[in-house]
Formats: structure tokens, sequence, C-alpha cells
């Protein structure tokens, strides 16, 4: 009287494969729940005995334990309940043994039978596929998702009477539903945001640029009111959008994260926190099980601050890791998870607390160096670009379009796949120090416009390194094959001390 | 600095001397408590004395029971006479021949305190260059450019020590190896702002730090309006060069007029924030200051005669791009944005040109802007 249902559960971003063990034993009517279940998990027995009742399936009146397998791994969720249901209906006899050879179930139980649809069902498919599964019965909603994974056929269970009906064989599967329309963006604006909003700032134009083509952080300084937030925002406009690896890597980060989607994201993620985030929110962790925070769902995308000298400063110098590392590991006993973290900073910061800097300050010395301090060298180092941006002159025309910014920023970026095929890089911000002689080389007149920059700037070895990446991402906007001394000298411009 | 230990131990008290920095030095001592009780009892002895016997009464000034209790178990005129000597402080007495104000302008200090190796720096004729702490690159430039030239002509320049102008203008002067004072709010042990402990060591070294609190007095903000009447005071002619419409500058100014001193505004760009107060003074009709001479002119003196060498240093001539950013920042600061849209040059040729300007001195960054030196 056993019987063993495979599923998954979800371990950060990632899905594990989880086995649910149900055995029936004659003794006083129980049930328990063995294999460190999390209280979601541990409430399972009310959902799926109700869900059985109203589905019309006997509960057996004998002793049922369930064993989650592996048991070391802290299950979570509700998504484990149908695996539980029909492992119980296996185990009692109600189900032909065999019915489930080859297949994995994920879903939420709702009391009247409904099947409700999981969080992270992407990489929860895709864990239960690479275990060997070839069919996965999911939730009508996470269908589409589910469909990503190659090799997988996908079963939907819409409710419990029903899945029984077609694990029988009695009834055919439905298909699944069709996946709903796009509804508008996920764009919170309500106009369409395009950089021909943005008059005159020829400089702070091609920063961004160059910051969406190169994968470089950029920091924008300046007075209120300049078009520092207004500028920003916009690099989402010009942003090519997801390959497919890309693609399928963040539509299971956003899943994971509780973020119903409509199938895969195309477009880069565009997140900008409020100042007030606490460090879990912006790094990630939490108690208990830790979760995602922003610079994961920012993951391919872009991470925008806005206010830099508002956050705290622990949260700042918590992003130091992720801005190096490209991911955040996460530590809670017994496990480490790793986040994925690979975005672009586009930070936006006044000079000082009224914000108007220079002699039209009116903040006090303490206050000033105060706000100064939260900006910790070794983070202002990490940017790429950093640039102040003064008010544009008021005859300044109308600036280009995101489109044709966007076609260069695309072509720019093929530039870059097309150098950096078989490395593990993507963008030229990506490229250590160590790699930068053969995979980015500089012609003798640029060499020398370096080591005149390194001098008159006094750069230390990573200021250097960090011009030299900029400049060849310049050089590639401007399709040029090779970069040039003017590059590095406009490189050197676009890395400002910050006041 | 060698030698200069002898000076020091030059320095010897009088009895009405220690009696007069220990009142200084008593807790919540204030200048008014002071010129009361040195009012009320003739001398800081007798004053003294009356603190330690415990005889003050309502009639020697604000200062609560509580006050006076602990100014009677804090006077210790023998540990004062140990410190002033171990430091070599000069207590300068209203109405002796070292005290350096010489006119009997109101509200003068009753007692200064002054610690430096070189007390003559307050017989040649003093000049107060003062402004704003949030000065402009250009302020800088000239307060620097002033004290060096005050120096040279042997003018003693008067400042207090802060950051901004008051450190360019002791920069200028201390460079072109002149004489120096700095009025400090806070008492003489305590350098404020911190970083600025070097400047006060060549301060001490090339002229003299001045005070009227007492020792351990901490960087309170309502000593430093109260601190600008004594630069105004010990200076002959006050020269603001950057000062903000509601700054510390403008008050020097106020008690300069009060005192008859002639005050001189460098004059600015109306777009410059830093200009505002000096611009004001001059609506006001305070003379603009344009050639450093007319400082001479204020004072009474003629200029030394050597001719001043240009201290414009030779830079390469610009190339013509550079040239046509130049003529773009007319003389005021801008940023690139600014320059590529008046130049019409490409954000490309804008960066290789500022750069090239960069490198050979003509340009500065501060403040987020790119300022023409």
């Amino acid at each position: 009287m056993l019987a063993s249902v495979t599923s998954a559960t979800l371990l950060g971003v990632d899905g594990q494969v989880v086995t649910v063990e149900v055995h029936i034993a004659s003794g006083l009517p129980g049930y328990h729940v063995v294999g460190l279940p999390d209280p979601a998990v541990r409430e399972s027995r009310e959902r799926v005995r109700a869900a059985l009742q109203s589905s019309d399936i006997a509960w057996p009146p004998t002793r049922i334990t369930v064993n989650l397998a592996p048991g070391g791994v802290r299950k979570t969720g509700a998504g484990l309940d149908l695996a539980v249901a029909v492992g119980v209906q296996l185990a009692s006899d109600t189900l032909p043994a065999g019915a489930l050879e080859g297949i994995a179930v994920l879903g939420e139980l709702g009391l009247d039978g409904t099947v409700r649809r999981v969080p992270g069902a992407l990489a929860l498919v895709a864990a239960v596929a690479r275990a060997g599964c070839t069919t996965v019965v999911v939730p009508a909603h996470d269908a589409a998702e589910a469909a990503l994974v190659p090799g997988v056929t996908v079963r939907v269970a819409r409710d419990l009477g029903e899945l029984r009906a077609c694990l029988k064989g009695e009834a055919p599967w439905p298909d699944p539903p069709a996946p709903p329309a796009p509804d508008g963006d996920d764009e919170p604006f309500d106009e369409p945001l395009d950089l021909a909003d943005v008059r005159g700032l020829a400089w702070a134009r091609r920063a961004l640029e160059v910051a969406a083509a190169g994968g470089h952080h950029l920091l924008l300084t300046g007075p209120p009111g300049v078009g520092k937030t207004m500028l920003a925002r916009r690099i989402a406009t010009i942003i090519p959008d997801l390959t497919d690896t890309e693609a399928l890597e963040v539509t299971r980060v956003h899943s994971a994260a509780g973020r119903p989607g409509h199938g895969l994201i195309r477009r880069p993620p565009f997140r900008s926190p409020h100042h007030t985030a606490s460090v879990a929110a912006l790094i990630g962790g939490g108690s208990g099980r830790p979760n995602p925070g922003e610079v994961t769902s920012a993951h391919h995308g872009i991470l925008f601050l806005d206010e830099l000298g508002e956050f705290p400063p622990r949260a700042l110098d918590a992003l130091r890791q992720p801005l190096e590392e490209r991911a955040v590991w996460i530590a809670r006993q017994p496990i480490t998870l790793c986040f994925p973290a690979d975005f672009v900073l586009v930070a936006c910061t006044n000079p000082c607390p009224c914000g108007l800097g220079g002699p039209a300050c009116v903040c006090g010395e303490g206050a000033r160096s105060r706000y100064r301090r939260r900006l910790s060298a070794p983070l202002l180092d990490r940017f790429d670009v950093r640039l102040s941006v003064g008010s544009p002159e008021p005859t300044d025309p109308p600036g280009e379009s995101s489109a044709s910014v966007r076609v260069r920023v695309e072509a720019a970026v093929s530039r870059q796949r097309a150098r950096l095929a078989g490395t593990p890089w993507r963008r030229n911000a990506h490229v250590p120090a160590g790699a930068l002689e053969r995979l980015l080389p500089l012609a003798a007149d640029a060499q020398n416009a370096l080591l005149v920059e390194t001098e008159a700037r006094r750069l230390t070895g990573r200021g250097g390194a960090r011009v030299r990446r900029v400049a060849r991402t310049l050089a590639d906007l401007e399709d040029s094959p090779d970069v040039t001394a003017g590059h590095v000298a406009w490189a050197g411009q676009l890395r400002e001390d910050v006041p | 600095m060698t030698g200069e230990p002898i000076s020091l131990r030059d320095v010897a008290h009088s009895t009405n001397e220690v009696a007069a920095a220990t009142l200084v030095c008593l807790p919540k001592m204030t200048p008014t408590r002071l010129r009361v009780l040195l009012h009320h009892f003739g001398s800081a002895e007798l004053a003294l004395r009356a603190v330690v016997a415990g005889q003050l009464g309502p009639e020697t000034g604000d200062a609560g029971a509580d006050v006076r209790r602990a100014w009677r178990d804090r006077a210790d005129p023998d540990a004062m006479r140990r410190c002033l000597e171990a430091r070599g402080t000069r207590v300068w007495l209203e109405g002796t021949d070292a005290y350096p104000i010489i006119d009997a302008v109101p509200d003068r200090p009753a007692v200064l305190l002054a610690e430096g190796h070189q007390p003559d720096v307050l017989t040649a004729p003093r000049v107060a260059v003062v402004g704003t702490r949030t000065a402009t690159p250009h302020g800088l430039a000239d307060a620097r450019e002033l004290g060096a030239f005050l120096a040279g002509e042997g003018v003693t320049v008067v400042s207090g020590l802060a950051i901004g102008i008051d450190a360019a203008a002791h920069d200028g002067a201390i460079a072109a190896g002149g004489g120096v004072v700095g009025v400090v709010a806070t008492g003489l042990d305590v350098t404020y702002p911190r970083r600025h402990a070097i400047l006060y060591d060549r301060v001490r070294s090339l002229g003299m730090i001045v005070a009227e609190r007492g020792f351990g007095v901490g960087p309170l903000p309502g000593l430093f309006p109260i601190r600008n009447r004594i630069i105004a005071a010990l200076a002959d002619v006050v020269v603001v060069v950057e000062a903000t419409l509601r700054g510390g500058a403008r008050i020097t100014a106020q008690f300069a007029l009060d005192y008859g001193r002639s005050v001189l505004a460098v004059p600015g760009s109306r777009r410059n924030a830093a200009a505002a107060g000096t611009n004001a003074l001059i609506a006001d009709g305070a003379h603009p200051l344009v050639e450093w001479s007319d400082v001479l002119v204020a004072l009474g003196m003629t200029a030394a005669g050597t001719p001043r060498i240009s201290t414009s240093p030779s830079r390469p001539t610009p190339t013509p791009k550079a040239q046509a950013l130049l003529d773009a920042l007319g003389g005021e600061p801008g940023n690139p944005d600014q320059l590529a849209s008046r130049s019409g040059l490409s954000p490309q040729e804008v960066a290789v040109a500022l750069a090239e300007l960069d490198r050979a001195g003509w340009t500065e960054r501060a403040q987020g802007a790119i300022w023409p030196c």
C-alpha cells in the first residue's frame, strides 16, 4: 500500500525534485507528514481531504503517512498538494498502479477540488524534466510557462475529478488554455516613454547609450529638475530584446518570485525600488526561506536607483557583491542559495541633501559630508560611467527618438556578441581585466591615449580597465572596428569625479 | 621651523594677564560677562580674587548662582600660568600696548588670547580677506592671488581659517611667505575644521592665531558670527571675495562698515550664487575690487613698485576646437552638454577637446561643472 509521485518545490529560484511517498496502513485513522515540510505543506492535509471529498473521492479511513524526499530539503508552499492527493488515491488503489509512470504532478488544491497555479512553474518543470520525467501535469494557468521547457509533454489539470478521469483513461486530457492576450505591456507608466521627450543633454544621452549597449553601470549627478530621472527611465526603451536563453532565465526568476506572467518574458526587466527598500528587499534574503531581491528581479535588465544618496548605506554596500560577481549568494542554515543578479545599475543622485550643489547649496558642511560619505568610494568605483548633468540650454532641440537609438544599441550589442563568442561574457563591461588585452585590444595611439588619461586622472588599474571597456563600447556604438584615441579620451571624460 | 621655540619661551605673563586668561577660560564665560566683571572690579586680578572668594553678586553680571559656584571651584590661576607658559600663549588686554585693535570700536573683546611665532605681523597693515565656504574655483583662485599679492606688498592677511575663501587667502599669503592672522571662533586648542590642521600649523609658524574664547570651547554655531567682528576690527580694510546672500562674510562686511573700515568686494557674474553677496555689497556702495592694487589705495599705500610677473602659467596654445570650447564657456562655468550645443561640435569632439583643455590646465572640474582657469 505504498505509492510515490514525482513533484518539485522551489529552492530560491531553482526547482528541487521532491518524491512524495504515501503509505497507507491499517490502524487508527490519521495523517502524518514527514520530511521537513513548512507550515503550508503541513496544512496540505486539510486542503487535500476537503478537495478529495468535494470531488466525490473517498478519503481512506486508515493511517496515512506522507514522506517528502529528500528529507533534508525544506519544502515550501502549497505546490505539493496535488501530488499528495494523487498519491493518496494511488496508495488506496483507487487509481490504477502505473498511471503516473514518468509523470510529474504540480499544483495547489482549493477546497472544492480546483487546481491552482504554483509560483515558479518554469523552474519546477525544468527540474522534473532534468530528473527524467517526460510528462508533467500542471495547473491550467501555468501551462504556457511549462510549455517553454523543451522535451516535456504538458498536461493540464483543472480540477481533481477531471484529473482522476484523465489518469484512468476515462476522459481525454483537456487542451491547454489559449495563452491570454498580453494585456498591454507591464509598463507602469501611463504614456509610452521615448528619448525624443528629452531636450539637449547630448552627453548624458550618449552615456545612457553606452550603459545600454555595453552593460556599464551609470551614475548621473545633478541638481533636481534637469532631467536625470526622465533620461534614466528611458533606458528601458533602448535596450534590445532578450535572447532566448536570457528570456528563459528572466521568466524563471520572475515566475519564482510569484509574479504571474504570460509565458516568455521578452523585454528586459526594469526595476526601480524606492529608496526606503531594506537590504533584504534589495539584495534578497529575509528570514526563513530566502527570497530573491530586486537585484535578481532586475536580472538581464536594469536596476534603477533614483536618489542613490537616500538609500541606506548598508544596502548600497551590500550591492557591491552582485555588481562585481553578477550573482548573490545567500547563506541560511543549512543551505546557500545562489540568485542570478546580472543587471545594469543606473543611478541618479543629487550633489548634496538640498540638491542645489555648488554655491547655491544651503546645506551645512556636516550634512554635505555625511551625504558624500554615504556613497562609499568602492561603490562609486564600480560605476563605469559617471556624469554630472547640468541644465539644458533653452534652445536645445528635442533629441533623437528611442527607435533610432535602439537600432544603434542593437548593432553595438551584436558586435560585442560576435567578439565575445565562445567566452563566458556577453558585454564589454563583463570582460575581466586579465582578458582585456586579448579581447579588447588597443591600437598604439589609443594605448598612448589611455596612458595619458591614466596619468592625468591618476586612475587606478581598475579605473584604467574601466575606461578601456567604455572606450570599446563607444567604438561599437559608432560601428568602428578599432578603438581610437578619441574614444579613449571620451571614455575618460565620461568618468567624472563625483563631488 | 628652527629656532621658533625661543619666541615661545619669551612669553612672560604678569599676574593680571594670568588672571584675565583664567577668567576667559571659566566655564560659561561669555565676552559680555567678562566685560561686566572687569568693568565692575576695575582689573582682572581684582575680579578673579572676587570670583575665588565667592563675592560675586547679581550686580556683577547675569551669571546665576550655580555658574558663580562653578567659577569659584574651577578658577585656578597657578594651573593657568603653567598652561599659558607651556603653550606659549599670549594674553592681550584691552588698553595695553600689545592689544592689536587700536581704535575703540564697540564690542571689542576685553581679552584676546593669541598663539604663534610671529607677533610682529600685527604691526604691519592688515587686510581681512573673507568669503563663502562654498566658493567657486574662480573665487578660490582670486582669494589665493589676492593673498599672495598682499603678502608681496608686506600686508598681513587676516581671515577666519574656515574652508573656502578663508583658507585660500591664507594659503596664498603663506605660499608667498607673508604674514597671516587667523581669528578663530573656538578655543585656541581646538582645530576646526579638522582637515585644516596643517593650515593651522602654518599660520602659527608664519603669524598668529587669535581667539577671544577660552581653551576647550568647541565649534558652536553661534560663535562664528560673533568672531567675525574681531576679523573686521583687526583689519584696516576688509575684502569680500565671494559671498552668498546670507553668509558670514556679509556679517563681517557689516561689522567693518560699523567700525569705519573700508569694504571692498570682488564683483562676479549675476549667474554665480557665490557672487550674489558681493554684488549686493557693491550695490550697497562697497568699492568693486577689480585691480588688486586698489586694496593698497584703500590702505593709503603705494605699490612697492616691483613689477609683478604675470601669475598665469605658460600653457600650450589650444587647438581650434579647444579654443571654440573656451569661447563657448566665455569665462563662466559650463557642462559638456551646454558646450556641445553652443559650439556645434559632436559629443566626441567635445570630449577630445575637453581632455586637451583639462590636461593643459585651461579648465578644471569642480561642483559638477567645467571651469575655465
